[in-house]
Order: structure tokens, then sequence, then C-alpha cells
């Protein structure tokens, strides 16, 4: 009987427990339910408990000051800012698929991610008719952000390096004996030429010509520096303004002196020169040479040892002066 | 990561074969930097001794490379960081030079920022300009001269909704130079004379950008000021360049001040949202130069009478040029975007001017003369892209361009009116583009593209007609190896009634960089670059008198091979040795002189079909690694330029041996 009663207790204890148990899980998945959802963003600090190479020289990257600033909300800051929320990539001990990895993105995911923050910019207003972002070529194509070895714009290399990898040609025209001084440091390719797109030249037509950049005035990047060939002219060479300074010269370099297309001058000129068309004075075409020019005297043959102001002239207009 | 970092920097290093052989590239210091209080900084000096021994045409090897004597602060570098990104006057500073102390080629940028209080940039260059202009005015338009530019941009509060934006900007260009004229009539013989060439150029911009309801909106206003005031002179009796021909000139001189100004407005407009970005862009730019010219020449003419002949000419120039463009981006799916651009500019140069010349204090002749040019250009261009999944995309796009020149050219002896002929003169261009992307393999790019261009009435005989462009790129891409080979041609076909002109340029590229060890490495890149034009020209040749020739074509084929080759080497940690090659060949069209059996026209053509030459470049750099924080260098670089043939018989190889030594240290 007595046994039959502590076996009745222990039989009840037992239900009891096992209920008692059961309500504290029922009462554990209420109060998680009802608890506020935890933020998907988990803050930089963590990510450098992994990624400790990277994050050792962040204080040298200018996205840094998304953290130093501290005004920057979560989705803007530091590592999330670029590689979205961390908090399931850190909790699953760092499953890549939880988390933005740039090497998995397509260009255009991988465009669209920098443009969030950097497409509100005079100087990338055009990136997405760029020529560059129809080939392919994105951001970090060009700039690396954690492993720069340049001291400006996170380039990947020294930049005229970075462009010779695609521009192979480019390369080739700068090692010639008359090139602007882009390899010896003393210009870079970006004084002529937006990577990230331009605005439709003034000169020359369509789309051409690709990714040069412009002045104030939309002229060619060239006036830049040779500011006496800017004019305006009385006389203007009209074929510089129209179709720009690479009628006559190839701006990266050539076998023929002042970057000329010809090693000499005559050639180029008469291939302009000789009556064709119907524009200019009087509907007269482009102006022939004259026939008191006798081509087979060498005096002649230097067109701009007279016509010393080819590039537009105040004076006179054939440029003599 | 170390490993791959390392392999990483020596790809960087070896693909710099075609370089300078100074400034040295290799490290010293600490890569990570020092700690310095509340900063990190990173720095390094170069100095050294720049040597050259030059034989042959030093105007040449002037104009090609420059390289000189003397001690030079080779490059230097400064870098300092904030550690916290909140320090109190500066949160970054780069500091970076190359080429002080007399190289031909100095620069020195600098970048000072405050995080979102200010942002100041600048960039000081200098270029020691060279040109004996030998082949183009056999040596009468010699410069010597300097060329300076500096830039200042200051942002103030950079990662705000507001900006300030400040810039001043200034070019200069200052040495001794040789001009010519003609005197004193069109048949007369031409005389060289010196000039000291003094021009300026001063740019100052202020504008804002402001951000409201996610629309930013750029506001630019910009004063531009250009001042020449280059005297020209001779003052010791020359006579021309003619031996037939006894002109003779006593005194000359001429001095032109040119001064102007143009003011600019810059304005523009970005917004974007989820489906679709907009910008506009809106500039003006009035440029105005007032000048006067006064050319006093003393002399015998080709006759042998006296001459004393005066010229005075005054006038203005001017060209208010107004542009505008609206893009309109549209993401219609994840994977779609199509982008339409409109743009419009209106140049009209116009100017006027009074001639006025005297002949022994009589005046002998006075013109007005009225010049008008007007470009207008509008350009729509309508591209398309479409992602079709993670490894290929395509493209295809429309662009066209409507162009019209007006011109009206006159002059009259006052006071006869002036009632010049207008002349106009309207093309279009119609031209489609399309490419894909395509990433077969990860390692694996390629890309592809066609051009193809109608243009109903090109301005120029060389402009683009009837054109295409193909060009393809393939890129393989590892850790340590980068191979890549592309071809690109671009074909032109202008013909019209009077003349004919084609042209013809096939490009071929590879390259390939391998770290094959962590101490070795080698890049090697060639180029053929192809091109050949043949155009209609027309001119006056023969004795005794030149007669119309307008049978002959003006033919050029150039066929330019270029190579680079480098390698470094790394020698127990402690030197480093570098090696690298660059040659320019420019084999022509294979012939083997300049001459040829014809009429002397054929001769003179023939002679000018065609340039071979000749350029390369080796050199040999070696490193060595004292300490930590200090190298020792020495390098060698060799300069060869040979032509086959010289053009009108001038002759302008060289060759020059350059090196340095120096001592790279961070402290």
């Amino acid at each position: 009987m007595h046994s039959e009663l502590v076996l009745q207790v222990k039989s009840l204890l037992w239900k009891l427990a096992v209920r008692l148990v059961v309500l504290c899980c029922a009462l554990a998945i209420a109060g998680a339910q009802t608890k506020p959802a935890q933020s998907p963003y988990i803050g930089s600090t963590v990510c450098y408990g992994c990624h400790a190479g990277l994050s050792k020289q962040f204080f040298k990257n200018p996205h840094y000051i998304s953290i130093a600033t501290k005004k920057e909300t979560p989705e803007n800051k530091g590592c999330e800012g670029c590689h979205g929320p961390g908090r399931a990539h850190a909790e699953s001990l760092g499953k890549k698929s939880l988390i933005v990895a740039f090497s998995e993105l397509s260009k255009k995911q991988t465009l669209e991610n920098c443009l969030r923050c950097h497409s509100s910019n005079l100087s990338k207003a055009n990136i997405e008719r760029s020529i560059h972002t129809s080939s392919d070529v994105v951001c970090n194509d060009c700039h690396s952000i954690h492993k720069s070895p340049e001291p400006k714009f996170l380039l990947a290399k020294q930049q005229n390096e970075l462009c010779y990898g695609c521009h192979g040609s480019v390369r080739a025209q700068f090692s010639m004996p008359f090139k602007h001084r882009v390899n010896e440091g003393v210009m870079t390719c970006s004084d002529c030429h937006n990577s990230h797109g331009t605005f439709a030249a003034d000169w020359r037509m369509g789309a051409k010509p690709r990714l040069v950049d412009q002045r104030l005035g939309n002229e060619e990047p060239c006036l830049r520096c040779h500011t006496e060939k800017r004019g305006p002219f009385v006389f203007e060479h009209a074929s510089i303004r129209v179709e720009g300074c690479e009628s006559c010269h190839s701006p990266h370099g050539s076998p023929n002196a002042k970057l000329l297309r010809r090693p000499v001058v005559f050639t180029m000129c008469l291939e302009c020169h000789n009556g064709a068309g119907t524009f200019g004075r009087n509907n007269n075409g482009v102006p022939a040479q004259s026939s008191s020019h006798n081509m087979l005297d060498p005096r002649y043959q230097k067109c701009t040892t007279c016509h010393v102001r080819i590039h537009g002239s105040n004076s006179d207009p054939r440029f003599l002066r | 990561m170390t490993v791959r970092l390392l392999i990483g920097a020596f790809i960087v290093l070896a693909l710099q074969a075609q370089q300078p052989v100074a400034p040295t590239r290799e490290a010293v210091g600490a890569a990570d930097g020092d700690a310095r209080g509340l900063y990190n900084v990173v720095q390094s000096f170069e100095l050294g001794y720049r040597f050259s021994e030059i034989g042959g045409n030093r105007d040449e090897y002037r104009s090609n490379a420059n390289y000189g004597n003397g001690i030079r602060l080779l490059g230097s570098n400064l870098i300092v960081h904030s550690k916290n990104g909140r320090a109190r006057y500066f949160d970054e500073l780069v500091l970076t030079t190359q080429g002080l102390g007399n190289d031909p080629y100095e620069s020195a940028l600098l970048r000072v920022r405050k995080n979102r209080l200010y942002e100041y940039d600048m960039t000081w260059r200098q270029n020691a300009y060279y040109n004996p202009g030998l082949v183009v005015a056999n040596g009468t338009h010699f410069r010597d001269t300097t060329y300076r530019w500096q830039d200042h941009d200051l942002t103030l509060f950079p990662t705000r909704q507001y900006r300030v934006l400040l810039g001043y900007g200034r070019n200069t260009e200052a040495g001794p130079g040789l001009s010519s004229q003609q005197l004193f009539d069109g048949r007369g013989g031409v005389v060289p004379f010196f000039t000291n060439i003094k021009r300026e150029f001063n740019t100052y911009r202020l504008g804002g950008e402001f951000e409201f309801h996610k629309v930013r909106l750029h506001v630019m206003r910009r004063w531009e000021f250009f001042k020449e005031d280059t005297p020209y002179f001779l003052n010791t009796p020359t006579r021309s360049d003619n031996p037939l021909d006894p002109t003779t000139i006593t005194l000359f001189s001429k001095s032109e001040p040119y001064h102007g100004q143009t003011p600019g407005w810059l304005v523009s407009l970005f917004a974007e949202r989820r489906r679709f970005a907009v910008n506009g862009r809106f500039t003006y730019a009035g440029g105005e130069r007032n000048f006067i010219l006064n050319e006093t020449a003393l002399g015998t003419d080709r006759f042998g009478g006296n001459q004393n002949r005066q010229i005075i000419v005054s006038g203005t120039a001017r060209r208010p040029v107004t542009t505008g463009d609206a893009s309109l981006s549209l993401f219609a799916t994840a994977k779609l975007t199509v982008v339409n651009n409109s743009s419009f500019a209106n140049t009209r140069i116009d100017g006027n001017n009074f001639f006025q010349q005297f002949d022994n204090a009589t005046q002998s002749g006075s013109v007005v003369n009225f010049q008008f040019l007007g470009i207008r250009l509008f350009t729509n261009s309508t591209d398309a892209r479409y992602q079709f999944s993670r490894r290929f995309s395509a493209y295809a796009g429309y662009h066209y361009s409507d162009r019209l020149i007006r011109s009206i050219e006159d002059s009259a002896a006052p006071p006869d009116p002036l009632d010049g002929v207008s002349a106009r003169q309207a093309n279009h261009l119609h031209a489609g583009v399309a490419g894909f992307n395509w990433n077969p393999w990860q390692p694996l790019r390629l890309h592809v593209e066609a051009e193809v261009g109608r243009n109903d009435n090109p301005f120029t005989i060389v402009s683009e007609r009837n054109y295409h462009a193909i060009s393809a790129r393939a890129q393989y891409r590892r850790k340590n190896l980068q191979v890549s080979a592309q071809y690109r041609q671009n074909y032109n076909n202008n013909s019209i009634t009077l003349s004919s002109y084609s042209s013809r340029a096939r490009n071929y590229t590879g390259n390939i960089s391998w770290a094959a060890r962590s101490w070795l490495s080698f890049d090697a890149s060639y180029a053929r670059l192809h091109l050949d034009t043949l155009g209609g020209i027309a001119f006056f040749a023969g004795a005794p008198r030149p007669q119309l020739v307008s049978d002959r074509q003006s033919l050029y084929i150039s066929n330019i091979h270029s190579g680079t080759l480098g390698s470094r080497f790394q020698l127990a940690k402690k030197a480093d040795l570098f090696v690298g090659y660059n040659i320019t060949r420019d084999a022509g069209d294979g012939r083997a002189g300049a001459t040829t059996t014809g009429t002397a026209v054929d001769q003179l053509l023939y002679s000018v079909q065609t340039f071979p030459l000749n350029y390369q470049s080796p050199l040999a750099r070696v490193s060595y690694r004292y300490s930590e924080k200090l190298r020792f260098n020495v390098g060698y670089q060799y300069y060869g330029y040979k032509e086959d043939f010289g053009l009108f018989s001038i002759n302008n190889n060289y060759r020059a041996n350059t090196g340095f030594v120096s001592a790279l240290w961070s402290f």
C-alpha cells in the first residue's frame, strides 16, 4: 500500500516535472517570439576578429571615414557598408554565401554596389554609358579597396600601368621617341581621360572621342596645357575646332617630331589642302596650295616655316604671322 | 596572405619595364609604417646623382629623353594617417615628389584631408621642353622652354549634403626659342629670329554642391585669364635661308601682347532612384581676346631694294561656347540597363581686325577683316546593356550626330563695306556599336566589339566617312600570371568627287606578366601597329614655272613593332636586380632607301612615304638593402636612336649612356 502510494506520488511528480519543462520551453519560445528581431548588422569590430590582416591597415583607407565619424547608419558603415550585413556570416563562422563577396558578384552588381555611394559625382555622371562599363570593366578592375599600393584613389597599380594592362597599343605609343611624358611620371592618363565616362565631345562626331575628358568650355584637354593654341582667334584653322587636334597629331606618341601623323609636314597639309569641298571663303572649298609654291624647292616642303601660326592667327588669314 | 601580397608587389614592379631607370621602385622601411603618437607615418627619400653622356645628335636626345647630370632628389613620399580618423588638424597627408633638383620632369603631389571638414589637393609639375624643330622648319622653330603647371583644389565639408569647392590653377611656359617669317613678299626668303616665350594662364574656380530630396546640384563658376607677352626680335644682319635670295634683315621686331579671359558657368544635376537615374549638364564659356600687333622689319628685299616695313594689326576675337547634356538611365530589370543621352553644343567664333601696312613710311595698304565660324552639334545616343548571366553580357548602341558648320569670311579695304558670302555645310553621322563580354572560366575574360559608321559629308578629307572598327581582347589572369592579347582594326574610306582618302590601321598587342617565385618575376609585351593611308593630293611643282600636279597620291606606310621586356630578381633578400629592354622599330614598308628613279616629283613623294627607324633603351638597376631603412642603388640606361634614312638628308641619330647612383632611406 505504502509502496503504491510512493509510486503514485513519484508518477505525479514526474508528470509535473515534465509539464514544467514543457511549460518553460513554451514560455521561452513565446518570450523569444515577442522579443524584437536582432539587427542583421553586427559592426566592423566583429569582422576584425577573423579578417585581422585587412583590418589592421583599414584606418588608412578612405572608407574608414564611415567608422571614424560615427555618423553613418549601420548599412553605410565600415565593412558592412560594402559587404552587406554580417551577422549571419559571422554566426555561420564565415560562410561565404552569407556575405557580399565581390569575387562572386557579376560586373553589374559590383558597379551598382559602389555606385550606391559614388554615383552623385560629376566625374562619374556618365559611368552607365561609359565604354568601360559596356566592356565589363568596373570599379574593382582598376581599384583595389584593401591592397592598393598607390597613395591616392585606391588604384590597384600605378595609373599608367593599370591602363596599359588592357591598352597595349597605348603602351607602345608612349614608348616612342616623341611622346607625352607619361612614363616619365610628369603626366598621367587621367590628365586627358576620364575613365568613368565623359559627356559628349563637341569636336568630331558621334561617340568619339572616347573617354576624352573635356574642359569647362567642352574643349579638348590638349588646350589645358597648350593654352596659346586655345584662342579664340580671328582666323581659326577650322579643322582644329571642328575635328580636333588629332587631325594632325597623334597625342599619345609618334615616331615623328611634334607628334605629327606624318614624318614631314607637306604631305599632311596637302592631304586636306587639295582644293576639294565646297566650304570656306566664298564656298571655294579647302584652299589648295598656291601656284607660287614649287614643291621641288625645299623651302616650300616645310609649310610651317612660313605659316607659323598654323593653329590660328589674329593677323593673317594664311597664318603667316 | 603575405606571399600573395609579395607576388602582387612583384608583378607591379615588373610591369614597369619601359619606365626610366630612376627613381628606384624598391621600398624601404616598415611597409605598414611607424607609429608617431596619434599618427601612422610611412616615408622614404631617394637622393642620388644622375649622369648622362651623349654622342650624335644631342638635340634629338634632348627632344626624346633629356636626362642630364647632377644631384637630384629622385623621389620621395610621405604618407601620414591618423589612427582614429578624428585627429585635430588632419587625418591624412600624402606628399610625393619626383625629380626635384633639375630633372627634366619634376612633380609634387600633396593631399591633406580632415574627415568631414576639408580636403585639399595640390599638383605641381614642371617639364623641360626641348624641340629643335628640325624636320618641321629646318631648325628655325627651336624651343627650349619650361612648362609649369599647378592646381589647387579645396573642398569644404566633403561628405556632407552641401560642399563648397574652391580652386586655382596656373600654367606657364617660358624660355628662349626661334621663330621665322617670310619677308618681304610672298616669294621672299625666310628669316629666323629670336623669341623669349612668356605665356601665362590662370584659372579661378568657385562652386558648390547641394543635395535636396536625393537630387544633387553642382554649380561651378570659373574665370580663366590668358596672357602672352612674347617678344620677337633680330638685331644683327641676317640673310634668308635661300642662298639664291639676297633678302637680308638688319632689324626685326614684333610684339603682340595678347590678353584675354574666359569666364564660364557649369551647372549639373544628378538624381538616382531604384529604376532610373538622370543627369543633366549645362556649360557656358565666353572666350574673348583683345590684341594688337606691331611688327617692324628693316632690310633689303629679294630684288636688292631697301625696305622699311611696319605692320600694325588690332582687333578682338570672341568665342562663346554653350553646351547642354541630358542623360536618362533606365534600370528596366536587374539585368537590363538602357541609357539615352542627348547633347547639344553651339560654338560661335567671330573676330575682326584692322590691318595696316607702311612701306618706307608710306601707307601701302589697310584691310578690315571679318571672320565667323559657327559649329552647331547635336548628338543622340542610345545604348543598351544586358547581363545574361554572371559570366556573359552584351551591349548594343546607336549613335546619331547632326552637325552644321557655318562660315563667313570677308575682307575689304576701307571704306568699302564687308559683304562676305556665307558658307554652310551640314553632315550627319549614323553609327552602331555592339559587343559582348564573356567570362567562360573564372580566370579568362573575352571581349569583342565592333562599330560601323556612315558620315554623309565629313568636314575634312582625312575625317571618318565610311568606317568600321573591330576589336577583340582575351585576358587570362591568375594570381601570379597574367596573359592578354588584343586585336583592333580601324578602317576608313572617305571618297568624294574631287578626292579620295583611305586609312587602314591594325593593332596587335600581347602581354605576359609572370611572378614565377617570390624572388623572380618576368614581364613582356609586344605590339605591332600598322597604318597605311592613301590620299589624293594636288600641288604645284616643276621648273621653270611650277605646274599643277593632280594625278599623284600621298602614300604613308608605318609598321611599328614595339616590345618591352623586364625581369626582377631578388638575391638573398639583400639585393634586387631589375633588367629591362624597350624597343620601338618602325620597319616602314621594307624599302632599303629613300631614293628611286622617275621624275623629280615622284622622287620627292617616294622619299617621304615611310620613315623607318629604331629606338631602343635597355636598362639595368641594382638595389642593395643595407638595412631595413637604407638601400643603395645604381642603375644604367642606354638610349639609341637611329633612322634608316634621314628625311631631307637630316641625320638625327644619337646614342646616350645614362645612369644614376642613389641612397634610398627612411628615417
